[in-house]
């Protein structure tokens, strides 16, 4: 019946929504109330609706402050025209999760000159004068190479699985590998390597083709969790009787699940908490007159089986393992 | 004699040519595979592809009847999506497998009626219409997820990574699915009917046929195939997924034309989906063996679809050149 | 002294996959004069022209235009050689206006290269003026008839000031009326000096034009001889290798039965009002009338293909509702349209599917369609209508149009209907096949089938009917019986009003 009402909702909710904006906090009584535009890169994204949710609570601990959160829908143009709307709409910031670093430069600079404090999150825009927050993807991937440089056996058969083309994550992602992990470890070879587009069923496809042509592989690395669950679920269907070693990044709940299960070796965390903690707090520096140093990063957390529990407490509490 | 002979010979060889030309193109690819890579021609493998495919083919079957009655369908993807999702959504919350799969078809059913009404109720161009349900549909199955993968679906997964008698449950609904698709196109009034609507809709009007309410069984059916590889889909992967499928509808169209469909009306076959739909995943899983860069696939995958279609379409005009001929000498004769 | 002939054909030999299309075709065309081309469907008169306006390239043979050889190979060659031609099929794009249709290919432009509209618009004017035509040059072809088309494309061709003109079956598709004009302009363009080569099937106008006729049997040139030193029993028996027996069936005079159809004071908006008729059982009913008077969209109306606004039908003395075409079929009623391609066959599907259409529930087994009871009854159905094809598999589109059209006929037979609407069933159609159509229709009405059976050809009507209903302007103007049937009685009923 929950189940039901909530469908009902959604597609009510669906057809009324014109307006991409979604989420709003109620101004203080008194003061100066600061306003914030947030502009997501993606609803539709799981580590993008996880940020924005996590922006949304951690603006709450700031009274004087409120956000309102903008789908880009992965489309620069949008993200370009939330840009320029929160430029008219007088907010005194914009938060911005960048899409695409090139593209967002110039609407970025448009903002500032007419007076908008502008701050980016989880990517950054080329050009250093923004304030940024941002995780350091070559210390995501070289938190599971420095595990993998000492698990993975001698002259083991490897398989990288790639994000989509291009992608600035999977590229700085497979850069740390080469020089944490590759580079250090001449005698392993790389058996397959494909673009799974971040996608579990890509990643399964692959796999599957590769433990035809290669038989038993020992190791899978993967630029992101999802396209390592799926090789892990070809694993499963071929009945091999052990799983490969399998290092992921994001550390989402179905990752941190394996590897409590012992399926998976390792990814890291890219928190979106943190992210959100920082550049919420960078934000009300700026607004504020602080001075705040630029840019910042946070840290990626290495996810065994020894923490694992931890975490998915963590997606317990986010409601992402129910 | 000799003479009758050899023109016996050449007219068997061009009709063998003409009219199963698809069947020696797969042929020619299992051939060429094989020598490629050991690996290729082994039973393991062999289910494996089926198995690959046996998703997008379960769509492709619908697409195919589509497209035959002059319709299609975009929304394939997101529609499956939809339908997946609230599918183990259901799931989770009833523990019964056979209500997640009903309700994961129901769901299919519904959003492609929805695109039927629209387009023989308000004459919507079918492009046009199933471009706006398969945004809608992708919006619903994110605003209903929160973006968010669903996890643990513990007996779920018995549709898409069981077999029975070693041969996958995928591919056995693959199986079955084409031969309902080569029933209802073959031996009954509604498949004949959706070959005339496509061929000439003013004409099987005036015949008497009910053309929207065909319209609407085809979108409905082919929705029921969605939902079901919906189901499918998630079971495989093991994972409710909003973000499935994108671009799910294009393989489906492809295989489907690779196979002979016809994107003008009137003209397709299960069995040339079926054989599209394998050359496609000999085609993908061939080039993953022998470890062809992935930008590379691209291309190739582009120039083996022109080639097959092309040569497909040539043998065709050959086929309808010599039954020309036919008919002159006949009237000669009488 | 002899002229160099306009146009000259040399030993033309054109294969095609699997036949020889022409073989040792020789004839020459003089300027100012209608040279005529007859044959059966299939024999090459299309592909010859085709030859002459460069669509085809002939595999052996040459063209010779004032004595000079030439090689066409393509229309726009063709056209700078001053041939045109005007199609049998319309070749007209339904969302173009009438300016645009007519200089499609051949636009006025300024000295930019932009479209000179105004131009456009005053030579359009001009044309359709002087032709006397009169419609708007704004109007969207989609929006014209069949033959105010067909006019368009006859005065397209004029248009571009040819000195040879091919027109192949150009009044296939309009009233006696237009023909008039056409052939006033034929008059007018002989005098002119251009030589024309003219297909047909109509005797009485190959008569009334032609200054020589040539006759092509199986891809071959039968003879050629001047108009003068022939008659029409000779022209069919030099086209079909035979003699003809006669032009139309014997038929047995019988009493009409019951009434099946009554249809009373029917309207349609503008287009008819008040029509009154009775169709008997075994009866054939004819439906004359220029183009345009309403008679075809009568039919569509009966068959449930458009709404009427008022008005009652009966079927066999019961009043019945027709909302669409399910209705009518279940009372027992069936049409044959006058545009067979859009309304009639399925082009991309095969004989057997072509035939079934409308009665496969008549076929259906415990598992479906019974693939071999259909059989079993298409191939019977398609000897009694004598439907030539190599198989019931083949192609309905490579069929001939006389084919086809007992195809379609089959196809509303095997629901063994009790009226059948005909609309121009003749229309392009063969000499022979017409004739194995007409005893068709007899047959059918002997059988108890009430037929009723819309012609531009009057002697067609007067040739097979029982009754004559002429229509003038959306009215009902008059009805003939057997003993007062002419051409002329006719046309003064059409001209009325």
């Amino acid at each position: 019946m929950k189940l039901i009402g909530k469908l009902a909702l959604c597609l009510l909710s669906a057809s009324l929504l014109t307006s991409a904006a979604w989420a709003q906090t109620p101004a203080p009584k008194n003061g100066k109330t600061y306003r914030i535009a947030y502009i997501a890169r993606a609803q539709g994204d799981s580590f993008a609706a996880w940020l924005a949710d996590a922006v949304v609570k951690e603006v709450k601990k700031y009274p004087d402050t409120q956000v309102t959160v903008f789908d880009g829908q992965s489309k620069n143009e949008l993200i370009a025209s939330h840009i320029e709307n929160a430029v008219t709409s007088k907010y005194d910031l914009i938060l911005l999760q960048p899409l695409d670093s090139e593209a967002q430069v110039a609407p970025v600079k448009e903002a500032v000159k007419a007076g908008v404090k502008v701050v980016t999150v989880n990517n950054r825009v080329n050009d250093a004068s923004i304030p940024a927050v941002d995780a350091d993807p070559i210390q995501q991937a070289e938190v599971n190479a420095k595990l993998a440089v000492k698990q993975v056996p001698q002259n083991a058969k490897v398989v990288v699985l790639m994000g989509p083309a291009g992608n600035m994550h999977s590229d700085k992602r497979r850069e740390g590998w080469k020089k944490f992990f590759f580079d250090q470890r001449k005698d392993v070879k790389i058996v397959g390597e494909q673009i799974a587009n971040w996608n579990k069923d890509e990643g399964m496809r692959l796999m599957e083709d590769w433990i035809q042509t290669h038989g038993k592989i020992d190791a899978i690395v993967s630029m992101n969790d999802n396209m390592a669950a799926g090789a892990l679920e070809a694993v499963k269907g071929s009945g091999a009787k052990s799983y490969p070693l399998t290092y992921g990044v994001d550390g989402t709940a179905e990752a941190c699940l394996k590897i409590k299960a012992g399926e998976m070796t390792s990814t890291s965390l890219q928190s979106a908490f943190s992210l959100a903690e920082l550049s919420v707090k960078m934000s009300h520096d700026l607004l504020t007159g602080k001075k705040v140093e630029t840019p910042q990063f946070i840290t990626a957390e290495l996810i065994t089986k020894e923490n694992a529990d931890k975490f998915i407490k963590m997606h317990k509490d986010l409601g992402n393992i129910k | 004699m000799a003479q009758r002979f050899s023109d016996m010979f050449l007219a068997f060889m061009s009709k063998l040519t003409s009219k199963y030309s698809i069947y020696l193109i797969l042929l020619a690819m299992l051939v060429i595979c094989s020598l490629l890579s050991p690996a290729f021609f082994s039973a393991k493998n062999l289910s494996n592809i089926s198995r690959q495919i046996s998703i997008t083919t379960i769509i492709s079957f619908g697409m195919t009847m589509l497209i035959i009655a002059g319709l299609i369908d975009l929304a394939a993807g997101s529609v499956m999506a939809l339908a997946g999702i609230l599918s183990v959504a259901i799931y989770k919350a009833t523990g019964s497998l056979v209500i997640a799969m009903v309700t994961g078809i129901v769901i299919g059913i519904a959003c492609n009626l929805v695109s039927g009404f629209v387009v023989t109720r308000f004459k919507t161009p079918p492009f046009i219409a199933t471009l706006a349900m398969m945004t809608s549909a992708r919006g619903a199955a994110l605003l209903y997820t929160n973006g968010q993968n669903i996890y643990q679906l513990d007996q779920f997964v018995i549709f898409g990574q069981g077999d029975i008698f070693g041969i996958p449950t995928p591919v056995i609904v693959m199986v079955i699915i084409s031969l309902v698709t080569w029933y209802l196109l073959n031996n009954t009034r509604f498949g004949r009917h959706l070959y005339a609507i496509g061929g000439n809709e003013d004409a099987a009007r005036a015949s008497g046929i009910k053309v929207n309410q065909t319209k609407m069984t085809a979108y409905a059916i082919s929705g029921a195939f969605v939902g079901l590889a919906g189901v499918l889909f998630m079971s495989r992967v093991n994972a409710g997924l909003p973000n499935a499928g994108i671009g799910f509808e294009f393989d489906a169209m492809t295989a489907s034309i690779i196979g002979g469909t016809s994107f003008s009306g009137g003209v397709g076959t299960a069995m040339g989906t079926l054989v599209g739909a394998f050359i496609m995943g000999f085609l993908n899983n061939i080039m993953n063996l022998l470890g062809i860069q992935s930008y590379l696939q691209q291309i190739i995958k582009g120039g083996i679809i022109v080639i097959a279609v092309a040569y497909d379409i040539m043998s065709k005009n050959k086929k309808t050149a010599s039954q020309l001929g036919n008919i002159e000498e006949r009237g000669k004769e009488a | 002294m002899v002229d160099v002939p306009l146009l000259e054909l040399r030993g033309i030999e054109k294969l095609f996959p699997g036949v020889k299309a022409l073989s040792e075709m020789s004839f020459a065309v003089q300027a100012g004069s209608v040279h005529v081309l007859c044959g059966e469907n299939g024999a090459g008169k299309s592909t010859l022209c085709k030859i002459i306006n460069g669509i085809y390239q002939p595999d052996r043979g040459e063209i010779l235009i004032n004595g000079k050889p030439v090689v066409l190979r393509d229309p726009l060659e063709a056209r700078s050689h001053k041939i045109a031609m005007i199609f049998q099929e319309l070749n007209f794009i339904p969302e173009f206006t009438v300016e645009q249709n007519l200089f499609l290919g051949n636009e006025p432009v300024n000295k930019f290269g932009k479209i000179d509209w105004a131009a456009m618009r005053r030579q359009t004017v001009a044309l359709l003026e002087q032709e006397g035509l009169p419609y708007r040059p704004d109007t969207k072809l989609k929006d014209l008839s069949v033959s105010d088309i067909q006019m368009l494309e006859i005065i397209k061709a004029i248009s571009y000031q040819a000195n040879i003109l091919i027109m192949d079956e150009p009044t296939s598709a309009i009233s006696t009326k237009e023909v008039e004009l056409l052939f006033r302009k034929i008059a007018q363009l002989k005098s002119q000096g251009v030589g024309i080569v003219y297909i047909s099937h109509k005797m009485d106008e190959i008569f009334r034009i032609a200054d020589e006729i040539s006759v092509l049997r199986d891809g071959r040139l039968i003879d050629t001889r001047p108009a003068s030193e022939l008659d029409i029993e000779t022209v069919i028996k030099l086209m079909v290798g035979r003699k003809m027996e006669s032009v139309f069936p014997e038929k047995k005079p019988q009493a009409p039965g019951p009434v099946l159809l009554d249809v009373q004071k029917l309207s349609q908006g503008k287009t008819f009002r008040d029509v009154s008729f009775q169709l008997r059982q075994g009866e054939i009913v004819g439906f004359a009338g220029l183009m345009g008077a309403g008679r075809t969209e009568v039919v569509r109306a009966l068959f449930g293909l458009d709404e009427i606004s008022s008005g009652t039908i009966s079927i066999k003395g019961q009043p019945v509702t027709i909302r669409n075409v399910q209705d009518s079929i279940e009372h027992g009623v069936a049409m044959l349209s006058e545009d067979r391609k859009r309304y009639g066959i399925i082009p991309v599907r095969d004989v057997k599917e072509n035939m079934s259409l409308s009665s496969l529930e008549r076929v259906m087994g415990r598992f479906g369609i019974d693939h071999r009871e259909e059989r079993k009854r298409d191939t019977e159905m398609s000897r009694r209508l004598n439907v030539k094809t190599p198989s019931l598999e083949t192609l309905i589109s490579s069929l001939s149009g006389g084919n086809q059209q007992k195809i379609v006929l089959a196809k509303w037979l095997l629901r063994t209907p009790d009226i059948l609407l005909l609309d121009e069933p003749t229309r392009g159609i063969d000499v022979g096949a017409k004739f194995e159509i007409y005893k068709l229709i007899t047959e059918l009405a002997s059988e108890g089938k009430a037929v009723l059976m819309i012609s531009s050809e009057m002697e067609e009507l007067i040739g097979v009917c029982d009754r004559i209903y002429v229509m003038s302007k959306g009215r009902i103007s008059g009805e003939l019986q057997r003993k007062d049937f002419s051409q002329e009685n006719i046309m003064k009923l059409a001209l009325i009003g």
